[in-house]
């Protein structure tokens, strides 16, 4: 990924990242820690680019598919259920769980398993371009030795390909890495996928702000309720019936007017 | 149930006759001509091997002698392209998966698929559409390995009810698993899965939104990339839901439309033209 994995180059403000991290020498038990590590991983101003993609959903509004608040709950709510959230579920719980368990030929089957189950080219550039550039920003950011030296063994274990990482896998291994407990990291991770959806709707149909947020707050049980599922990481589930949304994807490939890479 | 709770013996009685079959085909090429290398089969799993005219490649055909599929039955096929081969493999009718006695998937009727296409072959996987009856519950896997040069096409489509018949599914279990690998590596990776209330569930707007018919093509080679535009163009005169994309030496279709024969026939045409030739002789009986 052409990454480095220097850690001597650690920015001079953190001088033992170690100390910030809930996962090891944390000084405190009570979660903050993980909370205000996961607000910034997975925060819209995170360095991943989200708000450039709509999982084909530009397509659908296009199409007609979806031309209210209610339709975009609906499509996105199918999205979560039945197409990418209910498999990023499982994917991520499937990389943390090798990770914690430094199961690394494990972690290399979730890795190549996720990069391969992206129905379309921009789908797919969607997974992999968020997940290189999440890895991207924690190695140079909130590295610890023990993320640098998984990615390392990851590595030497996909020679010669290279890892390509989907953003569900990456900030899985990645919160994994960190200790990060799995049952905040699933439906934080759902809703910033879904809070990235929601914002290109907003953008597109165009809704109204309260609008989206509202679609975001009605989807709140089935965030939950798509993180308990595939909390297993039991890659034997993986699959869905998204069909019209994988077309989408690859329709909005040469939609005319586009404001997303998705 | 306990086993101290049962009286020895007791499951007997409970025990169906489930349909089995296995059968496996081999190609070789000898002088650049493909011809039949190993040929296997057992149970209700069978294979026809009509003679070809006129440079159509060597055609076997699949036939489940079950006449469908229950829950508990399994099936295992296989077929290997091997090096510079050029045959297609499809079916003789299109598969029936029957109600099970538990939709829950605890008896669903499994599907084991298997292809290997050796350096230089050619290899297409043809079989007619599956259909799943109201209850049915079919796990079926398809397992491929392409070599780096080597070229498949593949096709797989799933109705669900007869729609012709007026039939609709409400309730089914299907787990429908593609693995492709090329050159060793993973490239494709899917699965339809649609599980429970199968008529609400495809009746959204990401989902099938009403679709009753879904067909993936799947085309590794070479050239899969540089075949896109032109299967966008026969796609663009289509009326059926349908997507195609290409990306890492594969080219990929998607189709789902509310009727089964508006799909077949579209998934027809865009088969024909990436092939450049007619369906096998079994689609058109």
């Amino acid at each position: 990924m052409g990454m480095t994995m220097d850690t001597s180059t650690a920015r001079p403000i953190v001088t033992d990242p170690g100390m910030t991290d809930s996962g090891g020498s944390a000084a405190t038990d009570d979660g903050v820690d993980d909370l205000l590590t996961l607000q910034v991983w997975l925060s819209p101003a995170f360095p991943v680019g989200g708000f450039s993609y709509s999982h084909g959903l530009e397509w659908a509004i296009e199409a007609g598919a979806v031309t209210t608040a209610a339709g975009l709950a609906a499509w996105l709510g199918d999205v979560l259920v039945h197409g990418a959230g209910r498999n990023d579920a499982i994917l991520l719980a499937a990389a943390h769980r090798a990770t914690v368990a430094d199961d690394v030929e494990r972690l290399a089957e979730v890795v190549e398993l996720a990069a391969a189950s992206q129905p379309s080219r921009e789908r797919r550039l969607e997974a992999t371009a968020q997940g290189a550039a999440f890895v991207r920003a924690i190695a140079d950011t909130w590295q610890t030795p023990r993320f640098a030296e998984l990615l390392d063994r990851l590595a030497a274990r996909m020679a010669p390909a290279t890892p390509t990482w989907t953003h569900a896998v990456a900030v899985g291994t990645a919160a994994g890495a960190h200790g990060l407990a799995l049952d905040r990291v699933l439906p934080a991770f759902l809703q910033g996928f879904a809070a990235s959806v929601i914002s290109a709707g907003v953008r597109a149909v165009p809704l109204g702000q309260s609008d989206g947020l509202r679609v975001l707050r009605s989807l709140g049980p089935t965030l939950r309720a798509v993180a308990a599922a595939g909390a297993g990481g039991d890659l034997d589930l993986l699959g869905g019936a998204a069909v019209l949304a994988d077309i989408a994807s690859m329709r909005h490939e040469t939609q005319y007017t586009r404001l997303f890479r998705s | 149930m306990t086993p101290v709770d049962a009286p020895p013996f007791a499951s007997v009685p409970l025990v169906l006759e489930r349909a089995r079959g296995r059968a496996e085909i081999g190609f070789a090429q000898t002088d650049g001509v493909t011809r039949l290398d190993r040929l296997y089969q057992e149970g209700q799993a069978k294979i026809r091997l009509p003679k070809s005219h006129g440079g159509v490649p060597p055609t076997a055909v699949f036939i489940n002698t079950g006449g469908g599929i229950a829950g508990g039955d399994r099936l295992a096929w296989s077929a290997d392209f091997g090096p510079g081969t050029r045959a297609v493999v499809t079916s003789q009718a299109a598969e029936r998966v029957y109600r099970s006695s538990k939709t829950d998937g605890s008896l669903a009727g499994e599907i084991d698929n298997r292809i290997t296409v050796a350096a230089g072959a050619e290899a297409e996987w043809l079989p007619q559409e599956t259909i799943l009856f109201e209850g049915a519950a079919l796990t079926r896997r398809l397992e491929v390995d392409v070599a780096a040069d080597a070229r498949l096409l593949a096709v797989e489509s799933t109705v669900f009810g007869r729609s012709a018949m007026g039939e609709e599914v409400t309730a089914c279990r299907l787990v429908d698993r593609w693995r492709l690998r090329r050159a060793g590596r993973l490239v494709w990776a899917d699965t339809f899965r649609v599980e429970g209330a199968a008529r609400d569930i495809l009746a959204g707007t990401a989902t099938g939104a009403g679709a009753r018919a879904f067909a993936t093509i799947v085309m590794v080679a070479p050239d899969a990339e540089a075949r896109l535009d032109g299967v966008r163009e026969v796609l663009e005169t289509e009326t059926c839901g349908a997507g195609a994309s290409a990306f890492d030496g594969l080219l990929l279709v998607r189709m789902a439309d509310p009727s089964a024969r508006v799909l077949r026939d579209a998934l027809i045409r865009t088969v024909v033209h990436i092939r450049q030739a007619e369906m096998p002789r079994v689609w058109s009986c």
